[in-house]
């Protein structure tokens, strides 16, 4: 509770320091949700000039993007952090943190938490899931609202364990700018289409490397039962709900471990 | 008294990569990256009561964040161990921290955008102070570090000074019972240096706290404490009272005299405690010890047997007697 309480306390004197460096904060989350929706309007018309891709309708195809921008808003909530986590090294913050009587993690999330990009990506998502989801009329009962919500929070842990994992890496390795454009950044371009579109190689790194297909894929077929699931064993989209918390636990002891590798920064 | 930090055999190597360059280099540093180990602290013990006021003093990387640091709890040490108000910094880190207090004369431990008083608001939270004692701490940290003309702006706006006027304040509001400085005074002019030090020396006789701070100003030593560590090269080369360092090495004196011509000046150095370091031409560089030489005297004695066109006194600054020391042996 007094945890909950600090985070709220956090975010608003964050919010509060942005309005003051810049009148125009509020519009970063109008500017994020316009820039997340174009590039999602043009995917929709080159979308429609197929009738389906493997099957699935445009419809279908914005419910898996859904997905991706839903959970990539909440994920910059918490773990901005450790995305931007080199800055926040080579600034110092890590041993102001590290002075501090509270959890180094916690710390780094709450210090971080970015709301105005946040809401930008994270109602796009809701729109585009609540739309594509009444185009499809889901028949949404309890057990099926449980799946998502748990999925989603699931989707964001993924993402966040890969984040927290290459901000481990900086404390051995000097820069890993480029192992997380690789990991994060360009596999993510293959998460918004049907995982059976592509190479069994990148279908690979999906589900065993860097395990976009539970954060969209596998949460979506649960919901909508399309024919290419044939191609993956079945048990996936019921283990989806929980890869995120193994994923983010397995994570975390490798942050502790790499912690005692910090060096702080000469001067 | 009661121990309150016991170092035991600290060590801290560094593992830097060295970065050759070329085509062949890049190759070399991707297939076989070659590692330089940067021993920091080299075997540094010692041991602080209660209530002291110790200062560290060395040169430039001599090792003095570092061993801050591992002290704090940022670091761990490579070797040894710390054991400090019954802790361990590093494992016991959150229970530890919230008993110490750091001050970074190099780097603010406060949001560059937020007004200070915003900060100290967010600390009083993450500190859980409660509410009567942080209001209380709060009016007498204003008052004695004088911080009222700025509580309200970000720290971006502030002068050094009123900075590590409002980091000295942000790291006491909790008050911490032991408390670390490192080089609070770098870059400050003197009347901010002396505030500074007047402040610790009341933290330290009137709040009772004990105190660890490092610099390379000597000045801040003799103003403030009574033992004093010297360390170099990672090494601790001295342990011990101010008044011991200052009669063994602070006594010395250096006389530069500019003569109006080229003298033969070997009489002067007939005196066996005035040594003479360098002649160039005109200019002579003497050594002599305070309580050996009346300075007043020695001068007397130059005016009235040469000519004299200038003439400096100064005392040798502590890289110097580091350095001395370093060399000799104490
Ligand atoms: N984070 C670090 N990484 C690599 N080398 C460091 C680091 N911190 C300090 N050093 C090196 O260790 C030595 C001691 O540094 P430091 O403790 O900062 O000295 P001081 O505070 O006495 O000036 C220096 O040679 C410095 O370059
Ligand atoms: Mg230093």
């Amino acid at each position: 509770m007094d945890t909950f309480a600090l985070f709220i306390h956090y975010s608003l004197i964050t919010i509060k320091s942005r309005f003051q460096y810049k009148v125009d904060a509020i519009f970063r989350s109008l500017a994020v949700f316009l820039r997340e929706s174009a590039s999602i309007i043009i995917i929709y018309f080159m979308l429609l000039k197929f009738e389906n891709i493997n099957g699935w309708n445009i419809d279908e195809l914005l419910f898996l993007f859904s997905f991706i921008f839903f959970t990539y808003g909440l994920l910059i909530l918490f773990f901005t952090g450790f995305r931007d986590f080199e800055n926040m090294v080579n600034k110092g913050s890590l041993d102001r943190f590290l002075l501090r009587p509270r959890g180094l993690v916690f710390q780094i999330i709450s210090s971080n938490a970015d709301w105005f990009a946040a809401i930008g990506h994270g109602c796009l998502g809701l729109v585009l899931f609540i739309y594509s989801a009444g185009q499809i009329n889901v028949d949404w009962n309890t057990t099926l609202v449980l799946y998502c919500i748990v999925s989603v929070i699931s989707g964001v842990l993924i993402q966040g364990a890969l984040f927290l994992f290459i901000a481990s890496l900086s404390f051995t390795l000097i820069k890993v700018t480029n192992i997380r454009n690789i990991l994060y950044w360009n596999t993510r371009k293959f998460a918004g289409y049907p995982l059976s579109i592509f190479h069994g190689s990148i279908q690979f790194l999906l589900i065993y490397i860097v395990p976009f297909a539970f954060v969209n894929y596998f949460p979506a077929q649960f919901i909508l039962r399309k024919a290419d699931l044939i191609d993956f064993p079945i048990a996936y989209i019921y283990i989806a709900p929980c890869v995120g918390f193994v994923l983010y636990a397995l994570s975390y002891c490798y942050w502790r471990y790499s912690l005692r590798f910090y060096k702080s920064t000469g001067n | 008294m009661e121990t309150v930090i016991e170092g035991k055999r600290l060590k801290k190597t560094f593992k830097i990569s060295k970065r050759e360059k070329g085509l062949f280099g890049h190759l070399a540093n991707l297939f076989l990256p070659k590692y330089i180990h940067k021993k920091a602290v080299d075997d540094i013990s010692f041991t602080i009561k209660k209530g002291d006021a110790v200062g560290f003093i060395g040169a430039n990387g001599a090792g003095k964040s570092t061993t801050i640091k591992m002290l704090s709890g940022i670091l761990s040490p490579t070797e040894g161990s710390v054991t400090a108000l019954g802790l361990s910094p590093d494992k016991d880190r959150i229970e530890y921290v919230a008993k110490i207090g750091a001050i970074f004369g190099q780097k603010s431990q406060l949001s560059w955008d937020l007004p200070i008083i915003d900060s100290f608001d967010l600390l009083q939270k993450i500190y859980r102070i409660p509410d009567q004692k942080y209001q209380e701490n709060l009016a007498m940290f204003t008052k004695i570090l004088d911080m009222k003309s700025f509580i309200e702006q970000p720290v971006r706006q502030l002068s050094l000074g009123q900075r590590m006027r409002a980091d000295i304040a942000a790291a006491l509001l909790h008050s911490p019972e032991l408390v670390f400085f490192d080089e609070p005074t770098i870059g400050l002019d003197v009347v901010a240096k002396e505030k500074i030090r007047e402040f610790i020396r009341y933290m330290n006789k009137e709040l009772g706290v004990t105190i660890i701070f490092t610099t390379h100003d000597m000045q801040d030593i003799e103003k403030t404490c009574e033992r004093l560590i010297i360390i170099d090269q990672g090494k601790k080369i001295y342990d011990g009272t101010v008044a011991g360092i200052k009669t063994h090495f602070g006594s010395e004196r250096k006389l530069v005299v500019k003569f109006e011509q080229d003298y033969d000046i070997s009489e002067v150095a007939k005196t066996p405690s005035i040594k003479i370091i360098s002649k160039k031409d005109r200019s002579k560089e003497f050594l002599f010890k305070n309580e050996d030489i009346e300075v007043k005297s020695l001068i007397q004695y130059l005016f009235e047997n040469y000519q004299v066109s200038d003439l400096t006194i100064s005392e040798p600054d502590i890289e110097e007697i580091v350095r001395d020391i370093y060399d000799k042996g104490i």
